[in-house]
């Protein structure tokens, strides 16, 4: 295959794939912690109107623009994901039913479109976007150059990110006390942790990163506002974490692979390969299918790591 | 000190008066929303009955949008019902109308009720074996529902846009220059569209009258069957199911394929009552499949109330669409879809539960060892 | 034991001839529940440094309430805590824990999916800092383990364990947090031989180095080989403490069974049965053998026979076998060895269908888990055995209708007080449910009764309802098999009594023969039937 037609697919993979990474590492702490967060798609899109209109509306640098417009995708995602953090965890309701409830409120026919026509956004074009940093003056580099050197912040950042999380789920002993929770909460609480707290520190987080996810739509990907902008990206996210296992590390390649598959599919039948790019496209669907049945004996779901209390509601016996 | 403990015994008046007051209260957080962003509560909701009910053709349209959300309801009802959660109707409806579709192609010049009846069958066997598969895996293989149906929605959703879109089927139209650039699905043909009952202005989808008399059937099946018999008490406890001697995993794969059924019926329903072609993109918008887990959570997973409240929700979404402009606020209606869930799921709250204020004498624990009881796959 | 006080080599003398320093120790404990029930009565003990001191007693005794106490979970209405002689008011297990305070329960709460490094650290680690510094952690529970004799690789998951080797992780948390005083409670339930020594010879460690364990149990031979001192509990109350060396099993029995006023024990009054020709076997299990939820034999080898018209009482301290031998023979448990007859046909294991159709009734434990749908009506529960046979249905469908008008009669005939056969069953009280089950149960002439602890949380009258249907089941020709941990029940309905002890039957009796101490015996694992019998050679 020719280098710069893979250099092409890499690149285009990385910038489909961040916003999933970003919104993916918040839904998978959330899972984390066993809980179930199905409005990722209406977060994001409530981060990708806030960060669109706190762009065109703030004055001032533009640097200092675009961190405040983050800020505020982050903090209008995190605001959405406290609703059904509340109804999840407080209420104990069906946690499927809360975050769908969330999506529809928040998504392509909800308030993101609401709040987009309030504040007349619609068909402006974009003032500030991110660009491209030239990393340590290495973007020159062949093939590695414009991959990993020529990127703009956020990617920078959701390297990072994985890399933190990581750490932060292996390494660390709120991480530790994070996987217990998920787990067993009831053997948490025995040992004096906080399920609760850790359930909604962890679902607000979840919203914030989906937040931030959002808001790579409208200050880099594209400088516009229209409903529905995201397109299904908060729903791939979800499927994305289910994917990698709940794994920072296969999250970051997960995403950047259903980038690569959907371009790929194109290239292959460019070079007379008859299959058709649903195909591949569909292929990490059918994967996840495949392993999650195969992991059918405990032993082997243990390995997987679906976190065991994912989507119950915990309620402490009293004695 | 106070505390909030399970209420056991909540009266009847209050299980039904709670919804109805977590819709008046969520109807006043709307209009809150509504003043603080400079619209008139009240016209927008006079304006909202009318493009719903009222308006010329208004009640036609609500029930374009009513039917599949009465068939997605319907499948999700009954599977949470008994705790199996199925989520992948979204898929199990792109199967049925895929299948549907294909036989209203291929099957043409057959006699009109013939064609009806096979369009039928084949949306309802497409949905039922698509959910199948998650079905099965988690009654033999313990495999969790919520994760495969999910998945599955996915790859149906490829597989409808490769049938349309990326390649030439059977599905596709090829006859005219502008279909071959594109790409669009083959038109059925007038012998398959399905009839509507007329009665002046507004025209009642055959596909709704179908439903109603599938929640009907359901109902029954609930009250008046050994199968339904068998359901219920899998929902409300496992143990006492595997302790009566009922085979748990035919009856979830049976639940499972039910439940396919009924959304792939929704999906031969969007071919035959409208649209009369394959249309991936417009499927994919509508959300039909998720929409209809929220009409049940609404319906408390009643049949008949879901009957109900998918015609609400059609009703708002109709509205949505034909009031769409500058002077009516976009997106309102999933704010005010979000804010009825929001209330009525919160609302739930307080029907479950009741405040003690005072001391709760302390229960002295049963004695005995509960390292737990068998333990049944619920 | 405390791991910053203790010199290692610190010798293992009796606590005896250094002088007594009390570790901890309950002075005058009474605690009340709601409903009148009295746990602890003035429950005085004291437990020394460096000494294993058992709490001998049977269901009910009050150990674990004692224990619940002494572990702050729960707050004594009279009477003090006192820790190394000083009074002490605990208000919560974190507050006990601080006091170096442990308990090792019997259920025990471990993430499966971490590894023991983890699970001993949760909540709670000696370093300061983000970091988990895996490693180093491991280092020093790997140190701790070997000190006192346990076998634990702190890396595996805890899925990978056996549940002796997750016992020692739990002991292992307690020891790592600085435990000086380790409550046990009823340990070696799920131990094979093996990991019993294991954990003996830890046990022995443990207070060697100054440390006090304090050991809850019913078995006899344990108390006998492991602790220096024993308290005897019967029915809340605290009845001396003597010293191991000084006492025997029989004497142990006796303190804990209790009933010194009539060694003999009252029989029911059967029909003159013994002139008619021997009455069929209706139940014969034979060399059963079963596993329970953990992997371990649950049931072993049990050969019993239960006959037309008669009670067999299965008698034990709980957590013996007795839950899983009542699935067994209903058919919901699978059993590994030997086989059971119903009438004469066997059934293959684990088919509880089957089981119900040899006219099974099965009146279970768990009765709102299990014996109901707590949110269906009367009616609908009262079908549940039998919606797929006879009216009231045809082909597919029920007739609620008729099932209605055959639960009104049911009602009445079997005293179930409800608004009407539409009452949903979780509104009804205790003894209501269980008079559903009652009535579903022996409304079908079976021939075979399994009722496992039938009477547990009924009041009086519902208690002698209960005992009035069996006992008129037996007389139509059921066999009953009654599985209770309430031994006076036992001796009150039961023609022959069996004794299960870790999933054997280690003696069967006839009930006019039988005395309490010998029941005693056998339940605290002291001897067979034959060994106790009385008249039998001390």
């Amino acid at each position: 295959m020719n280098s710069s037609i893979a250099v092409a697919i890499a690149v285009s993979a990385i910038a489909y794939g961040t916003p999933l990474v970003l919104a993916g590492l918040g839904e998978l702490l959330t899972e984390r912690s066993g809980v179930l967060n199905l409005g990722v798609e209406g977060m994001m899109l409530m981060g990708a109107v806030t960060a669109f209109y706190t762009s065109q509306t703030l004055h001032g640098p533009g640097s200092a623009v675009l961190v405040v417009a983050v800020v505020a995708a982050g903090l209008a995602g995190a605001v959405m994901s406290l609703i059904h953090a509340f109804l999840a965890i407080t209420v104990r309701v069906n946690q499927i039913v809360s975050g769908l409830a969330l999506t529809i409120f928040a998504g392509v026919i909800g308030l993101s479109s609401y709040v987009g026509q309030i504040w007349n956004i619609g068909g402006q074009h974009g003032l500030h976007q991110l660009s491209k940093i030239d990393l340590l003056g290495l973007s020159g580099l062949p093939v590695v150059g414009p991959i990993v050197f020529n990127q703009d912040a956020f990617v920078y950042f959701s390297w990072i990110l994985v890399v933190v999380v990581s750490y932060y789920l292996f390494r660390t002993r709120i991480g530790l006390y994070l996987r217990a929770v998920g787990e067993s909460p009831r053997s948490a609480d025995a040992m004096g942790i906080n399920v609760t707290t850790y359930r909604y520190v962890h679902t607000i987080i979840g919203g914030a990163l989906a937040g931030f996810g959002g808001a790579y739509f409208t200050l880099a990907i594209a400088p516009i506002w229209t409903d529905g902008l995201t397109a299904g990206a908060g729903w791939i996210a979800i499927a994305l974490v289910i994917f990698a296992f709940w794994r920072p590390d296969l999250l970051l390649v997960g995403a950047y692979l259903f980038g690569a598959l959907s371009s790929l599919g194109f290239t292959l039948q460019a070079n007379g390969v008859q299959l058709p790019s649903e195909f591949f496209s569909a292929l990490p669907y059918v994967m996840t299918v495949v392993v999650l049945a195969g992991a059918s004996t405990t032993l082997a779901r243990r390995r997987i790591g679906t976190p065991a209390a994912l989507g119950v509601p915990y309620v402490r016996e009293e004695g | 000190m106070i505390a909030i403990e399970r209420s056991l015994d909540t009266p009847r008046w209050q299980r039904i008066a709670l919804p109805v007051v977590s819709l008046v209260i969520a109807a006043i957080i709307a209009g809150i929303v509504l003043v603080l962003s400079g619209h008139n509560p009240i016209s927008t909701y006079q304006q909202i009955y009318a493009a719903s009910f009222t308006s010329p053709g208004a009640l036609t349209s609500t029930f374009v949008y009513a039917t599949p959300l009465l068939f997605t309801g319907l499948a999700v009802a009954i599977a949470f019902r008994m705790r199996v959660w199925n989520i992948g109707g979204e898929g199990q409806l792109y199967a049925g109308a895929v299948a549907a579709s294909g036989v209203g192609l291929a099957l043409g010049s057959w006699p009109q009720p013939l064609l009806i009846v096979m369009m039928m069958l084949g949306g309802v066997a497409a949905g039922a074996l698509w959910a199948l598969i998650p079905g099965l895996l988690r009654a033999y293989l313990r495999t969790n529902e919520i994760l495969t149906s999910l998945m599955l929605n996915y790859v149906a959703g490829f597989g409808m846009y490769f049938l349309i879109y990326d390649s030439d089927s059977f599905w596709r139209d090829l006859t005219t220059a502008t279909a071959r650039v594109f790409p669009t699905g083959k038109t059925l043909l007038p012998a398959a569209t399905w009839p509507g009952f007329v009665f002046g202005s507004f025209t009642l989808p055959f596909g709704f009258v179908a439903g109603v008399v599938l929640a009907l059937f359901l109902l029954a099946l609930f009250r008046l069957t050994r199968f339904g018999f068998e359901m219920r008490v899998m929902g409300d406890s496992p143990s006492a199911a595997n302790y009566a001697g009922m085979r748990t995993r035919r009856t979830i794969v049976a639940v499972m394929a039910l439940s396919g059924a009924l959304a792939g019926f929704g999906g031969a329903s969007q071919i035959g009552d409208f649209g009369h072609v394959l249309d991936p993109r417009g499927l994919e918008q509508a959300q039909y499949g998720y929409t209809g887990i929220v009409v049940a959570a609404l319906a408390l997973y009643n049949p008949l109330a879901v009957v109900i409240v998918a015609i609400l929700i059609g009703a708002l979404t109709n509205a949505g669409f034909a009031l769409e402009g500058p002077s009516f606020p976009a997106g309102l209606v999933g704010t005010m879809e979000g804010i009825i869930l929001f209330s009525v799921l919160g609302g739930e709250f307080l029907g479950r539960y009741r405040i003690r204020i005072g001391r709760t004498p302390q229960r002295a624990p049963i004695v005995g060892d509960d390292s737990g009881s068998l333990t049944v796959d619920s | 034991m405390n791991i910053r006080d203790v010199d290692p080599g610190a010798a293992s003398a009796p606590a005896a001839t250094a002088g007594p320093s009390p570790a901890v120790a309950a002075v005058g404990v009474t605690k009340r529940f709601a409903g009148g029930v009295v746990a602890n009565d003035r429950v005085s003990f004291e437990a020394r440094r460096g000494e294993v001191h058992a709490l001998l007693g049977e269901n009910g005794a009050g150990k674990t309430t004692l224990c619940n106490i002494l572990t702050g979970l729960y707050r004594p209405d009279e009477g003090e805590i006192q820790i190394g002689g000083k009074p002490v008011r605990l208000h919560s297990p974190r507050e006990a824990q601080v006091a170096g305070i442990f308990m090792v329960h019997q259920h025990l709460s471990l993430v499966e999916s971490l590894t023991v490094a983890e699970n001993v650290v949760l909540g709670w680690s000696r370093h300061r800092g983000f970091g988990f510094a895996a490693r180093q952690v491991e280092a020093e529970i790997a140190e701790i383990a070997s000190r006192f004799h346990m076998d634990v690789d702190p890396r595996a998951k805890i899925w990978q364990l056996s549940l002796g080797e997750r016992q020692r992780v739990d002991i292992l948390k307690a020891l790592y947090r600085g435990a000086s005083i380790l409550i046990l409670d009823e340990p070696t339930t799920v131990l094979t031989p093996a990991e019993t020594e294991q954990l003996f010879s830890s046990v022995r460690e443990l207070v060697a180095g100054g440390g006090t364990v304090v050991f809850i149990s019913h078995k006899l031979p344990e108390v006998l080989a492991i602790a220096q001192r024993v308290t005897i509990l019967r029915k809340g109350h605290s009845i001396t403490t003597v010293d191991v060396a000084a006492t025997d099993a029989r004497q142990l029995a006796r303190l804990m069974v209790g009933h010194e006023m009539s060694f003999e024990v009252t029989p029911r009054a059967t029909e003159a049965a013994s002139e008619a020709a021997a009455p069929p076997a209706v139940l014969e299990l034979d060399h059963v053998t079963a596993h329970g939820n953990f992997g371990t034999e649950a049931v072993k080898d049990v050969v019993l026979t239960v006959h037309a018209g008669e009670i067999v009482g299965i008698a034990g301290v709980a957590g013996n076998g007795q839950r899983e031998l009542a699935e067994v023979v209903a058919g919901l448990r699978p059993f590994s060895h030997g086989s059971i007859r119903y009438a004469g046909e066997r059934v293959a294991p684990g088919d509880p269908r089957a089981v119900i159709d040899r006219r099974v009734a099965y009146i279970p434990e768990d009765r709102m888990g299990t014996g109901v749908s707590p949110d269906l009506s009367v009616s609908e529960n009262l079908l549940l055995k039998s919606y797929r046979r006879g009216a009231p249905h045809t082909g597919p469908i029920l007739l609620m209708r008729q099932a209605n008008a055959q639960a009104v009669q049911l009602m009445e005939r079997f005293d179930i007080r409800a608004p009407g056969p539409q009452t949903l069953v979780r509104q009804l009280s205790g003894g209501n449910v269980q008079k559903v089950v009652l009535a579903r149960e022996l409304s079908s002439q079976p021939g075979v009764v399994v009722a496992a602890s039938p009477t547990r949380g009924l009041d009086v009258g519902a208690t002698e309802y209960v005992h009035r249907v069996l006992v008129d089941a037996a007389a139509r020709g059921a066999g009953v098999l009654l599985i209770s941990e309430d031994l006076d029940e036992i001796i009150e309905l039961a023609d022959r009594i069996a004794v299960l002890y870790e999933g054997r039957v280690v003696g069967v009796v006839e009930a006019s023969h039988a005395t309490y101490e010998q029941l005693g015996l056998m339940m605290a694992g002291a001897g067979t039937a034959a060994g106790t019998a009385a008249g039998a050679a001390t």
